[in-house]
């Protein structure tokens, strides 16, 4: 089935009227996943953009989230949970490399002793449509971390975009929901897609491994030396989860939320009675690292890397983790050519 | 430009002749565009660096991390001998424990070929001070670098708080501008004072305009104009707007003033007081 | 006799996941030392918050100057209670805390001390400072199932006299027992002070030769600062304790407690959900930050 390409606005529409619906798009300079409507002054999804500069973890991990507030009543003191059932929405155009994010994202906060409600709320809500890509930028490598570019099997919904229209594979109970509201706009038939390639490629085979032993590698100061140490790689990672919890005390409302952190900031670890045992870049770097490729794999049985290739374009010191991969799997050969 | 080539010839000799302990410069990436900062210990690494118009980074700051080597030698282009300046005025190095080879620079580019903002603003492309210099002073084009401020000066309060605000949602808050800037030496920055509770951790505006704000207010009359907080800035925001303000209010106030990092000499200007400054507020 | 077994992590989904603590009440504050206190707490229709295992964490908050996560140092039927060291924001408001007060805690988080894998073995329990409270929730299990294990050594040591904590306890309620032994030393001592001073591993070393203390059929539990970890684990290995036998219970800074929020991992785990109760064997094969 395919809706074309001059329905697309018909498609959206329809699926605005009976929820929100997010698209990738150039807000005020940005990219991002924005709300599409005439209110929201988004009213054309881009897909020229490869990905979005802000990756849509945010729509089900905020950067600022509301958990409870907190104060003193006539009954005493009370905590109230600030958890919502949030409305049913949809994320259209989501690239591969994004969906399978959201995977990893499932795994930390659906799995392992405990889930997140306040995670899962908007997770459920979520119906994800994937657009598979129709060029590899020369930062893409999602191949090289076990994700194609051409697929998206985590997504409710895949669309693959041929010449003049877009061909619908829905995937779960929810694509196939949508694609029941989109029929007036759908006819038989297929488009022509050329499957695409990452042109960038690393060998993941046995990294995990080989990383696991070389925790007190030398290779850690060679790789740190240009991090600056700030959060920006952190924060426009499609997988990085890693948060803050903190107050706010305002007139109206004393609030507790949970916000973004990054591993790369020295308060990140740092204790009462200032013990510090992330003081030092290179452990703050190596922990990273060793948490995309190693810690993660180890814990949950995949990289937490999909190979969306925006760190490798946006930091700032061009810290490349495609180099570091290289050079991984380079030093174990230089050290064993030492032996 | 292109100083590869005498960049990796003085730099294995500085460090085979034990000048100093180790040469920091970029080296190349993957990608034919891609430039990294690094720190040759050896000259066999200091074969491997690269000096070109895709060196974008400015490597200033790198020599805090490095000098416990010993005397660092630094590829040094008019924005890192500014740095340095800056760096000996603020107590955190000696000028000895840096070795300065200067290029003179003829500005950097993007991958699409495009000159750098911060390099088409530079009025200074030839280091300030070097201990060589590697080839013939470079032009110095001395471009208008107010261009951006006299557009928000002729902005209405309205518009200007909406430029403000704009850029301040638009933040991240990854904090690559302090950590870039060879300004941002404090030990504890006020933003990670966690005890006193200065900033607030959620991500908005007015966190993000404290933090911005107070940061540039911090470094106004130390700034020394290379740019780099607006060329790390992942959201691409206009930081260096509120510097040069800041920049051509002190020229016009207590000037005339070029900006920081020219000597390493203070004290600076918004900490002299002399009894003609203008006291308009008092 | 059967391997020591720490469990690790949760084998299913668990209750209350939730990052929003409840409200309980400050029903107990006693004053251990200059900067510890110890703090009962009860749920206001005066019950125990939670049901928890010797070893495990609860985490504490005081609105709004945030949440703390502590060792729970013990519990009994209808309570829970914590010694808190005053080091930082939180802990310092705690400290100005009063009967009656109002606080959040959630929890409890954690693996526990391997108390039944311990059974019927001679248990060497080794703390320094406030490291004593998680040692105590340990101690204190064995002491109330006296004859499922065999003898108890206690090696505490702090800064001064006046840093012992549960003193009342270390000196007359637990040598009470049948064949308890409590070993206190201090770093530095005082006039009135007539016992030991020692830093804890050469302290250790000489209770083990004077005790005539086995290495066969035993457990032994450590927890301390960074230093007094390196420098004990040192000596328990030269005295010829084998990595599978040390029980350590490690301290990291942490947030959400549920292993989410990514802070307190060393490797692949999380002290606040796997941890903090691990054997030095395990940790061997963890790389982790110290």
């Amino acid at each position: 089935m395919l809706f074309k390409k001059s329905r697309l606005a018909e498609v959206l529409d329809a699926t605005a009227q009976a929820m929100d619906v997010y698209v990738p798009a150039i807000v005020e300079g940005t990219s991002c996943f924005a709300p599409y409507g005439e209110d929201a002054g988004v009213t054309e999804p881009n897909f020229e953009l490869q990905n979005t500069k802000i990756p849509p973890k945010g729509l089900l991990f905020p950067s600022t989230e509301k958990l409870y507030t907190w104060g003193k009543g006539p009954e005493g003191a009370f905590i109230e949970s600030a958890l919502d059932k949030p409305a049913p929405f949809v994320a259209f155009g989501v690239r591969p490399c994004d969906v399978a994010a959201i995977e990893r994202m499932d795994q930390v906060f659906l799995t392992k002793g405990y889930i997140d409600e306040f995670y899962q709320a908007k997770r459920e809500a979520l119906t994800c449509v994937a657009l598979a890509c129709n060029r590899a930028s020369d930062a893409c490598f999602c191949t090289s971390m076990g994700q194609s570019p051409n697929e998206a099997p985590e997504a409710d919904l895949l669309l693959v975009e041929g010449e003049d229209a877009f061909e619908i594979h829905p995937q779960t109970e929810k694509g196939q929901a949508l694609a029941d509201l989109w029929k007036p706009f759908l006819e038989e038939g297929s488009v022509d897609h050329k499957p695409v390639e990452c042109s960038t490629q690393v060998n993941m085979e046995g990294v995990a491994q080989k990383l696991h032993g070389m925790f007190d590698s030398p290779l850690w100061d060679e790789v740190s030396t240009a991090c600056l140490t700030c959060g920006s790689c952190t924060f426009i990672c499609p997988t990085c989860h890693c948060f803050d919890l903190s107050q706010a005390r305002k007139k109206e409302e004393n609030a507790r939320f949970r916000c973004w952190d990054s591993c790369m900031f020295k308060d990140y670890t740092l204790m009462a009675g200032n013990h510090n045992p992330r003081e030092q870049k290179r452990n703050r770097v190596r922990q990273r690292f060793m948490h995309k490729l190693c810690f993660f794999e180890e814990r949950y049985g995949e990289p937490l890397c999909v190979g969306c290739g925006r760190c490798l374009v946006d930091c700032p010191a061009t810290m490349d983790i495609t180099a570091i991969i290289d050079k991984v799997n380079a030093w174990e050969e230089k050290e064993a050519s030492h032996v | 430009m292109d100083f590869t080539e005498q960049v990796r010839k003085r730099a294995s000799q500085l460090i085979e002749e034990g000048t100093v302990a180790c040469v920091i410069g970029w080296s190349a990436g993957r990608l034919k565009y891609q430039r990294t900062p690094t720190c040759a210990d050896t000259p066999e690494q200091a074969s491997n660096l690269v000096c070109d118009q895709h060196c974008e980074h400015a490597l200033g700051k790198y020599v805090l991390e490095q000098k416990d080597k010993g005397r660092v030698g630094l590829v040094a282009r008019g924005c890192e001998s500014r740095a340095i300046n800056r760096l000996i005025a603020d107590r955190q190095i000696n000028r000895e424990d840096v070795y300065l080879i200067g290029i003179p620079c003829t500005g950097c580019t993007t991958r699409d070929g495009v000159e750098l903002k911060r390099c088409h603003e530079c009025q200074f492309r030839n280091p300030v001070i070097y201990d060589e210099l590697l080839g013939e002073p470079a032009p110095e084009p001395k471009n208008d670098r107010f261009a951006d401020v006299r557009k928000l000066e002729a902005m209405s309060r309205e518009e200007r708080r909406a430029f403000f605000d704009l850029m301040y949602e638009t933040c991240i808050r990854c904090h690559a501008c302090r950590q870039a800037c060879p300004c941002c030496t404090c030990k504890v920055c006020f933003a990670e004072q966690e005890r006193e509770g200065w900033q607030g951790k959620q991500f908005d505006v007015e966190q993000a305009r404290y933090y911005g704000v107070t940061r540039s207010f911090h470094v106004a009359d130390r700034c020394i104009e290379c740019g780099e907080c607006e060329r790390v800035c992942p959201m691409g925001l206009p930081l260096m707007t509120l510097m040069h303000k800041q920049i051509k209010d002190i020229d016009e106030l207590f000037g005339p003033y070029e900006g920081g990092g020219l000597s390493d000499e203070g004290p600076d200007a918004l900490r002299t007081f002399k009894t003609d400054d203008i006291e308009e507020f008092m | 006799m059967s391997k020591i077994i720490v469990e690790h992590g949760c084998a299913g989904i668990c209750e209350g996941s939730s990052l929003v603590p409840k409200i309980v009440h400050v029903t107990g504050i006693k004053e251990l030392t200059h900067d510890v206190k110890l703090f009962t707490f009860k749920t206001p229709e005066g019950t125990a918050p939670f049901a928890s295992k010797p070893g495990q964490l609860g985490m504490f908050s005081v609105p709004p100057f945030g949440e703390c996560m502590f060792c729970i140092t013990s519990r009994g039927e209808d309570y829970v209670e914590m010694a808190v060291k005053k080091v930082g924001v939180v802990t310092e408001q705690m400290h100005k805390l009063r009967v009656g007060d109002s606080v959040g805690l959630r929890g409890p988080y954690g693996n526990s001390f391997p108390y039944e894998s311990c059974k019927g073995r001679n248990m060497l329990f080794i703390a320094g400072g406030i490291g004593m409270a998680p040692v105590r929730a340990f101690l204190e299990y064995c002491l109330g199932h006296r004859e499922d294990y065999g003898r108890i050594d206690l090696v505490y040591s702090a800064s001064t006299y006046d840093d012992l904590v549960f003193k009342e306890e270390l000196f007359e309620k637990w040598p009470s027992y049948p064949d308890t032994h409590v070993h206190v030393s201090l770093y530095h001592g005082n006039e009135s002070w007539t016992g030991p001073v020692s830093y804890t591993a050469p302290y250790l070393e000489q209770v083990v030769a004077e005790e005539g203390l086995s290495t066969e059929n035993a457990a032994v539990t450590l927890c301390g600062g960074p230093s007094l970890f390196r420098t004990c684990r040192e000596s328990l290995t030269k005295l010829g304790y084998s990595p599978e036998n040390i029980i350590t219970t490690l301290e990291a800074r942490m947030k959400c407690g549920v292993g989410k929020c990514g802070r307190c991992n060393i490797g692949g785990k999380y002290i606040c959900l796997d941890g903090p109760v691990f054997t030095e064997a395990e940790l061997a094969d963890i790389p982790r930050d110290l």
